[in-house]
């Protein structure tokens, strides 16, 4: 059991040691839009801090249950509302970056299959330095996402 | 003396590298354009809005019908990928929060501008999704483009390669409020919070 737990911290410490940018990001209240009947993608929504001083960006998303994962933003063009793909969403050092329904979010492209209210989508936010972490977003009927209360979500690190 | 000529010679250059930096940034204010927008969409004056027949999954759908309550009217599309969820999950959650009463004096129509993929069965389980009382209508796109147009709603298709079979719609996201007479009484941005849905409702049921 010693032993055991003795490797488990020493894995820890290990990931740890080049986890960087993903050590200093907290995600905060993770969840996916439960997507309309026979809706091809759905958005994934949290709010990123960085408690570093460091400026961090993320990079890249990704998940098994969708093909393909953007980052993506609203632009609001002359009251036309446009989503388009963003390379990175910057998290300023100390700050935070909201992602949100109609501003910046996670685009799950291409479900594999239909996901359900309740189901968890493992997300894996890769960052500037390389670094990466796993957060476990909950499925969330639209609506109910709004009135969720604040919850604190730690992701566990790669 | 000559020192007082150097003076002279240093303020006329400052002057003159004043007027240059100035000159330099009202182009910069003015007259720099960097990027040119995707797509230039028409804006239109006072729209007038109107009344239609469209077609949904249980039949042609008179906007006539829905006189004597407060109609709201959504022009979107199933495949949007998050502004129309954003928009409709929003309105939809402020539909709600009336009373039943209330309720009872409002409708609300999802108009796909994309008939070429939402058929009308597609559409009734889109609109019902976010709201059960929604109704889902198309039409054809000639008839689709002279409506927006009464409302004063733009889209464009554009092709985005990841987006599912191919194309997009960029279209604006405003929710048009109708009254209990068929005028057109003036419309909801895009994605107000339910409380304010709420909030903007009541004012239109108490004035009609």
């Amino acid at each position: 059991m010693k032993k055991v737990s003795l490797l488990f911290s020493a894995l820890c410490l290990s990931a740890g040691a080049w986890a960087g940018a993903a050590d200093q990001i907290t995600v905060q209240e993770p969840y996916v839009r439960l997507a309309p009947p026979n809706a091809p993608a759905t958005g994934a929504f949290m709010v990123l801090k960085n408690n570093g001083d460091k400026d961090v960006k993320l990079l890249k998303a990704d998940n098994p249950a969708s093909k393909v994962t953007e980052l993506h933003n609203h632009i609001n063009d002359n009251g036309v509302m446009k989503m388009r793909p963003v390379a990175a969403v910057e998290i300023k050092a100390k700050g935070e970056a909201v992602l949100k329904p109609g501003s910046l979010h996670v685009m799950l492209i291409d479900l594999k299959a239909p996901l359900k209210e309740g189901d968890s989508v493992p997300l894996t936010l890769s960052f500037d330095d390389g670094s990466s972490k796993t957060v476990d977003a909950k499925v969330v009927r639209p609506g109910a996402a709004a009135a969720m209360p604040p919850m604190q979500h730690q992701g566990h690190k790669h | 003396m000559p020192l007082k000529i150097a003076e002279k010679t240093q303020e006329r250059w400052l002057a003159a590298l004043a007027a240059l930096l100035a000159a330099a940034l009202a182009w910069f204010a003015f007259g720099w354009q960097p990027e040119l927008p995707e797509t230039p969409l028409p804006r239109a004056a006072a729209p007038a809005g109107g009344d239609f027949v469209l077609q949904s999954a249980a039949g042609p759908v008179d906007l006539r019908s829905f006189r004597g309550r407060l109609t709201l009217i959504y022009f979107g599309y199933t495949f949007c990928p998050d502004v129309c969820p954003t928009s409709l999950a929003a309105t939809s959650e402020g539909l709600k929060r009336l009373t039943p009463d209330e309720a009872a004096r409002v409708a609300m129509l999802f108009v796909s501008v994309d008939p070429e993929r939402d058929t009308p069965a597609r559409l009734k389980e889109y609109a019902e999704f976010f709201h059960p009382g929604m109704v889902g209508v198309t039409g054809q796109p000639d008839e689709l483009a002279a409506i927006a147009r009464r409302y004063g709603a733009f889209y464009a298709r554009q092709a985005v390669a990841t987006a599912g079979e191919g194309y997009v719609v960029d279209h604006t996201s405003d929710t048009y409020v109708v009254g209990p007479d068929g005028r057109l009484l003036g419309k909801i941005g895009h994605a107000t919070p339910p409380d304010e849905v709420v909030t903007i409702l009541r004012n239109y049921l108490k004035q009609n």
